[in-house]
């Protein structure tokens, strides 16, 4: 047995040094994007790291939702993923293994709700998760956030014809829609316990339901809101902010050395592409035209 | 303890379980009764009835019932249509209502089958002793269908008590929904989806030892 195991070994020593002389041969003149041509021009990590182990996987495993315009929506006709959220998990993949080549390559979508998003990390199912995931203690006790990628806070929609809600005190007795196992049912009852929650499983359903009237207005991070007036232009948004919604990478804890300088790179890249502009041209391409503002960085 | 945290959240908890309760009485009442009506449309006389009653049957069987519940909340309103002014009532009616039509059609194919299953010679001697159709129906054929079925009646009804947690898909407040807002609050998944299947077992293992018992009791030794 133990001779075979070391013929095996051998053969596997051989077989590796021919590929890695035939990359090197052809590397120049392929002159594609293919993972062996573009190893050369990846970004280097120590052996012990967790991108290293995703740089070895071959896959970055973005989880994000297929229904939250304008930050990630799964386009029905082409199954591209689109918006914020999802290109801010491109520029990772870049991060990881290099420039060269469609970033999408190296992602592997997991498509997960509000409630399956801790979940899917603490289960392994998904190694980031970028999905409007708004930052508390409660959540940091599950899993780790980066550095606060995207502000925001949770204002009110309603039909436009409605004059008697104004701010979020003007919702008692009235019924709100909001997503199940979000932040922002609570945020609403906190500030109105006399709210009644209608909760279902995305926000273009509690847009239905507003527009039938089985809701009198829906209530959530004011950017997804922007994404629904564009839905529907009979709605409108209303009050002031009530809640700070700062929104995080998620990703697992580092259990077991299993995600060894994650969080120190996510927030070192996060610095860099705010510095170099790569984040304003993010927002300039998915929230300016909803809520037509220019920001350059998460805050101010 | 496993189930504890029911107690943390009773209202979550045991107000979902009794929505679950209601809903899965009222649906199954629904069921049986229009499964029954639908099975007597089948073997009707009247050939257009007892097409009515097979559309409705391959109409219900083969649509999901996710997308049965959608349409009776999100659907019948654009049509003008609902159960209720009130939100809350309408969705539990829309809930009722789709667990009452979806079951419905299974009843209806197994009450049929046993209907067909009845010795033609008793139907025969029951109508030559002067039985009108209607007669024989209600004195000899009913009564010993349901005896016959009660068996794969009790399968629906317990699939039926298990699908009422589809409900929560349209913001029924049941014990899935309880469970799932719960977990939210506390990250406490494994405990709160325990309790939920704890509890969905004490609605269904009783239910089914009603049925053997039923069963036992309305057994005919032939």
């Amino acid at each position: 047995m133990r001779g075979m195991a070391r013929a095996v070994a051998f053969g596997l020593a051989i077989a590796f040094l021919a590929g890695a002389c035939g990359g090197a041969g052809t590397g120049g003149t392929a002159g594609t994007s293919s993972p062996a041509a573009s190893a050369a021009t990846r970004p280097k990590f120590e052996v012990q790291t967790f991108m290293y182990s995703i740089q070895v996987k071959g896959k970055l495993r973005v989880g994000t939702q297929e229904d939250n315009p304008p930050f990630s929506v799964k386009n029905p006709t082409n199954s591209k993923w689109e918006g914020f959220d999802t290109d801010i998990g491109r520029e990772i993949a870049k991060a990881i293994f290099g420039t060269q080549g469609d970033p999408d390559s190296f992602i592997e979508w997991v498509p997960v709700t509000s409630a399956t998003r801790i979940p899917s990390l603490t289960d392994n199912k998904a190694d980031v998760i970028i999905k409007t995931f708004t930052i508390n203690e409660d959540r940091k006790k599950q899993i780790d956030f980066s550095d606060v990628y995207f502000s925001t806070g949770q204002r009110i929609l309603v039909k436009k014809t409605n004059d008697q809600i104004k701010e979020v005190v003007d919702l008692g007795g009235k019924t709100f829609c909001a997503q199940r196992g979000s932040t922002s049912e609570q945020n609403v009852t906190k500030a109105q316990p006399a709210a009644k929650a209608l909760l279902l499983d995305s926000y273009p359903a509690c847009l239905l339901a507003l527009q039938q009237g089985q809701a009198d207005a829906v209530s959530t991070d004011e950017t997804i809101l922007f994404g629904l007036v564009k839905q529907d232009p009979n709605t409108k948004i209303v009050g002031k902010y009530f809640s700070d919604e700062p929104y995080g990478i998620g990703i697992k804890k580092n259990e077991n050395s299993d995600r060894n300088g994650f969080v120190a790179f996510l927030n070192t890249w996060l610095a860099a592409a705010i510095k170099d502009g790569t984040w304003g041209k993010l927002y300039e391409k998915h929230i300016t035209p909803v809520s037509g503002d220019k920001k350059t960085a998460p805050k101010g | 303890m496993p189930g504890a945290i029911a107690f943390e959240f009773p209202d979550l908890f045991f107000g979902g379980l009794w929505l679950t309760v209601q809903l899965s009485g009222l649906g199954l009442i629904g069921a049986l009764v229009l499964g029954t009506a639908v099975a007597l449309m089948r073997v009707s006389p009247i050939a257009p009835v007892r097409w009515v009653g097979a559309a409705y049957v391959e109409f219900f069987r083969n649509t999901p019932l996710v997308v049965q519940l959608f349409f009776l909340f999100l659907g019948l309103p654009l049509l003008g249509l609902r159960f209720a002014s009130d939100t809350f009532d309408n969705i539990f009616r829309a809930a009722f209502v789709g667990m009452a039509l979806y079951h419905g059609a299974y009843v209806a194919e197994v009450v049929r089958g046993g209907l067909l299953g009845v010795d033609r010679g008793l139907i025969e001697a029951a109508r030559s002793l002067g039985l009108s159709y209607a007669q024989t129906l209600r004195e000899v054929q009913l009564p010993q269908t349901f005896r016959a079925v009660i068996p794969p009646l009790g399968n629906i009804a317990i699939a039926l008590v298990k699908n009422t947690s589809l409900a929560s898909t349209i913001g029924v407040t049941d014990l899935l929904f309880a469970a799932e807002i719960v977990e939210s609050r506390t990250f406490r998944a494994g405990e709160a989806f325990l309790t939920a299947t704890l509890l969905y077992l004490a609605l269904t293992i009783p239910l089914g030892l009603v049925v053997n018992g039923l069963e036992r009791r309305l057994l005919v030794v032939r």
